[in-house]
C-alpha cells in the first residue's frame, strides 16, 4: 500500500503554507499566525485527517488548500499544478477542488431551492440547462435523497439532509480533491455515521481524495488513511492513522489520545495525561516549541529552538525534541527504533 | 418470485413519492401572515385606504378645489345636504378633499420609501462589499446624516429646497437613506463571510454574479421588512412639512395642510378638522400595525 501510495503524483502537495492574519486588538495592531510552515501532501485517492483543537487552524488551511485564503506563504500543488498566489483560479483547480462546510445550516442559501443550490457551480461553468438538470438529478441520487427535493427549500431538510445536499453541491463537478471541514461535527452521532459511510461510498464511487478535517478522533480514524495532528498553526506529528493511534509519538498526539472518552469504566480517567494550562493565544505563541508551555515533558531547550519535523520512524515525523538525537531522551528514540 | 435488479429498485423509488410538498420562502411567509389577525386586519383597512384613494376621481361627486361658500363649515354626518364629513372653510366637501390629500400623502409615504430603499441598499451594500477606507468614510456619512433628528433634518432640507410636494419627497428620502443603508451593510458583512457565498466563491462564480444571486435575496428582505415601517413615518413627516407650509401648496389637498387650514375653525366645528387627522393616524397605524405583522412573517429563523 505505501508503496503504491508514494509513486502515484500526489493529488494535494503542501509546502511551507503559512497564513497570517491582521486584526486590532484595541489600538494595537496584532497578527494572528493561523498556520504556520505547514509542509505535507496527500496521495490520490487516499484521505488525509487532519485533527487538533478548536482555533489550532484547521479551518484555515481548509480554506488555504481550496483557495478560499491566499496564503501568506508557500505554495499549495493540485496535482502538480501551484495554486496562483493572486487573480482567478483556473477552470481546472476550480472544477476538481471542492469543500463540504461544517455547519449544514447556513451553508445553503436559504432563498435558493436544492436544485438551484446544487446546478449553481454547473450554471457558473457554463453547462447547458438540461444537462444541469440531469447531473443534478443524477448527484441527488448519489448523496442518497429522492431526486424530487430539488424543487424544496433548506428549511424543509433535516440537518443530516441538508449535509447530504451540501455533499451533493460539492460533488455535481465531479471533483478530484474534496476538503471536508468539520463536515459532521454538527450533526447527531446517529446521523454522523450515514454521512461518514455515505462519504466513504461516495469517495470509491467517484474516485475522490479527501482532506478530512475534524476534532472528533474516533471519525478521523475511521476515515483516514494518514493524519496530521496540528497545534496552534502547525503539524506536529504525521503518520499513518494506524501509527497513530497504535503508538503517538508527540506529547501532544499523547494528550488528545489519552482524552478521548472510554466506555469501560475500569479504564476510566486512569491514563489521562496531565493537562498543565490553558491554550495559549495565536496573537502571542510561545517561543520555541509551541507547546511547551502545555507539555509535561517540557526541557530548557524546548523555549529557545523550535523543534523541526524529524522522521523518528519511517513514514512517521514528530515535531518534538525528545526524538532529537542531541537533545533527546534516548529511550524514547530506542523504543521507536526497536519496533 | 421474481429477483429485484437495481433498476428496478431505482424505479420503484423514483415512483414514490417524498411526503412533503416544496415550500417556497415566500409560501411560509403568506402563510405565517395570514394567521395573524391584527395584521391581516390592517392590511385590509389600509387596502381599503389607498383605493378609496387612488379611485377619488370615480367616487367622488364633488370637486376638491371648488367648493359653495354657502355650505361652509358643515358639520360631520351631515348627510341630509351630501356632506358625510361635513365641508371645510370655504364649503368644499371634506370627504372628496381627504380621498384627494390622501392621493398625495400616500405618495409622499410610498415614493421616498422606495427611493430609500434603493438608494440605501446600494450604498450600503456597496459598503459591505469594499469594506477598508471607501467603506468607512461612506458609512460615517451616514452616521453623520443619521444623528440629526429626522423630523429636523427634513424641515431643514425641506426649507432649503423650497416649499412643494416633490421637495418634501425628496427631503424625506434623504431623511431615510442612512438607516437603510446602515441595514444593508451590516447585513451584507454578515452573509459575504457566510458558508453558502463561500462556496458559490469556490465554484469560480464572478462577485456581480455572486452579488445577485446570494447577496441581494437576502439583504433584500431585510430591507423590506424596514421599509414597509418606514412608510407610515414617510407620510408624518411629509404631513408634518405640509403643515408648517413647506409641502403641498394650497389649495391643493394634502392632509397636513388640511389640518393646517382648517385648524383656525376648531372651535366652531371641532369633528370636521379632525378629520384629516384622524385619517394620518390611522393610516400610519395601519401600516405600521401592517409592517409588524410581516416582520413576524419574515422574522423565520428558516436558514
Amino acid at each position: 500500500m505505501t508503496t503504491a501510495a508514494t509513486d502515484a503524483p500526489p493529488i494535494l502537495a503542501v509546502d511551507g503554507v503559512t497564513k497570517t492574519f491582521r486584526a486590532r486588538a484595541g489600538l494595537h495592531r496584532v497578527r494572528i499566525s493561523a498556520v504556520d510552515n505547514v509542509s505535507f501532501t496527500v496521495p490520490a485517492g487516499s484521505t488525509l485527517g487532519i485533527v487538533g483543537e478548536s482555533g489550532c487552524g484547521k479551518s484555515t488551511l481548509a480554506r488555504v488548500i481550496v483557495g478560499l485564503h491566499r496564503a501568506d506563504a508557500g505554495t499549495v500543488r493540485f496535482a502538480g499544478t501551484p495554486l496562483p498566489r493572486r487573480g482567478k483560479r483556473s477552470r481546472t483547480i476550480v472544477e476538481h477542488t471542492q469543500m463540504v462546510f461544517q455547519d449544514p445550516y447556513s451553508a445553503l442559501n436559504p432563498r435558493a431551492s436544492v436544485g438551484e443550490s446544487i446546478g449553481f457551480p454547473l450554471k457558473v461553468q457554463g453547462v447547458p440547462r438540461p444537462d444541469i438538470d440531469r447531473r443534478v438529478n443524477k448527484v441527488l441520487e448519489d448523496v442518497g435523497l429522492h431526486p424530487a427535493y430539488s424543487t424544496h427549500y433548506p428549511h424543509q431538510l433535516s440537518g443530516g439532509q441538508r449535509q447530504r445536499v451540501n455533499i451533493a453541491r460539492a460533488l455535481v463537478l465531479e471533483p478530484k480533491l474534496v476538503v471536508l471541514d468539520e463536515a459532521v461535527s454538527a450533526l447527531d452521532k446517529s446521523i454522523q455515521a450515514q454521512i461518514v459511510n455515505l462519504l466513504l461510498d461516495l469517495q470509491s464511487g467517484y474516485d475522490l481524495t479527501y482532506v478530512f478535517i475534524s476534532h472528533d478522533l474516533n471519525v478521523v480514524e475511521y476515515m483516514s488513511d494518514q493524519v496530521a495532528v496540528m497545534y496552534l498553526g502547525q503539524v506536529v506529528e504525521f503518520c499513518d492513522a494506524s501509527m497513530l493511534y497504535q503508538a503517538p509519538l508527540h506529547p501532544y498526539s499523547q494528550m488528545l489520545l489519552s482524552s478521548i472518552p472510554t466506555l469501560d469504566p475500569t479504564q476510566r480517567a486512569e491514563n489521562v495525561l496531565a493537562d498543565s494550562g490553558d491554550i495559549p493565544s495565536p496573537l502571542n505563541p510561545p517561543s520555541g516549541c509551541r507547546f511547551r508551555t502545555r507539555c509535561p515533558f517540557a526541557m530548557d531547550i524546548c523555549a529557545d529552538k523550535a523543534p523541526a519535523m524529524i522522521e523518528a520512524r519511517p513514514q512517521h515525523s514528530v515535531s518534538c525534541h525528545l526524538f532529537d538525537r542531541e537533545y533527546g531522551d534516548p529511550a524514547r528514540i530506542a523504543a521507536t527504533k526497536g519496533e | 418470485m421474481t429477483e429485484l435488479t437495481a433498476d428496478d429498485l431505482r424505479e420503484r423509488w423514483y415512483q414514490s413519492e417524498v411526503s412533503v410538498p416544496p415550500i417556497s420562502y415566500w409560501s411560509v411567509v403568506r402563510r405565517r401572515f395570514l394567521r395573524n389577525k391584527l395584521g391581516v386586519a390592517a392590511l385590509i383597512v389600509l387596502i381599503l385606504i389607498i383605493a378609496a384613494a387612488v379611485f377619488a376621481p370615480w367616487i367622488c361627486p364633488y370637486d376638491p378645489l371648488v367648493g359653495k361658500p354657502a355650505d361652509r363649515l358643515q358639520n360631520i354626518f351631515s348627510f341630509s345636504t351630501g356632506h358625510p364629513l361635513g365641508t371645510d372653510e370655504q364649503g368644499r366637501d371634506m370627504l372628496t378633499r381627504v380621498l384627494y390629500g390622501g392621493r398625495l400623502s400616500l405618495l409622499a409615504g410610498f415614493v421616498p420609501t422606495l427611493v430609500a430603499a434603493v438608494v440605501g441598499t446600494i450604498i450600503g451594500t456597496w459598503a459591505g462589499l469594499v469594506r477598508g477606507a471607501v467603506g468607512a468614510i461612506l458609512m460615517r456619512i451616514m452616521d453623520m446624516l443619521y444623528a440629526f433628528p429626522a423630523i429636523l433634518l427634513a424641515i431643514a432640507v425641506g426649507s432649503s429646497l423650497g416649499a412643494g410636494l416633490s421637495n418634501t419627497i425628496i427631503a424625506v428620502s434623504i431623511v431615510f437613506i442612512p438607516p437603510v443603508s446602515r441595514i444593508a451593510e451590516s447585513e451584507t458583512r454578515k452573509i459575504v463571510t457566510s458558508e453558502y457565498v463561500e462556496a458559490a466563491r469556490l465554484s469560480g462564480a464572478s462577485r456581480i454574479r455572486i452579488l445577485r444571486t446570494q447577496l441581494l435575496p437576502n439583504v433584500l428582505n431585510e430591507i423590506i421588512v424596514y421599509s414597509s415601517g418606514l412608510v407610515g413615518v414617510a407620510m408624518i413627516i411629509a404631513a408634518s412639512l405640509s403643515f408648517l407650509g413647506l409641502g403641498s401648496r394650497p389649495p391643493t389637498p394634502e392632509w397636513g395642510y388640511m389640518l393646517e387650514s382648517l385648524q383656525g375653525d376648531i372651535y366652531v366645528v371641532p369633528a370636521v378638522v379632525a378629520v384629516p387627522g384622524i385619517f394620518i393616524f390611522l393610516t400610519s397605524v395601519t401600516f405600521n400595525t401592517a409592517s409588524d405583522a410581516l416582520r413576524e412573517a419574515m422574522d423565520t429563523r428558516l436558514g
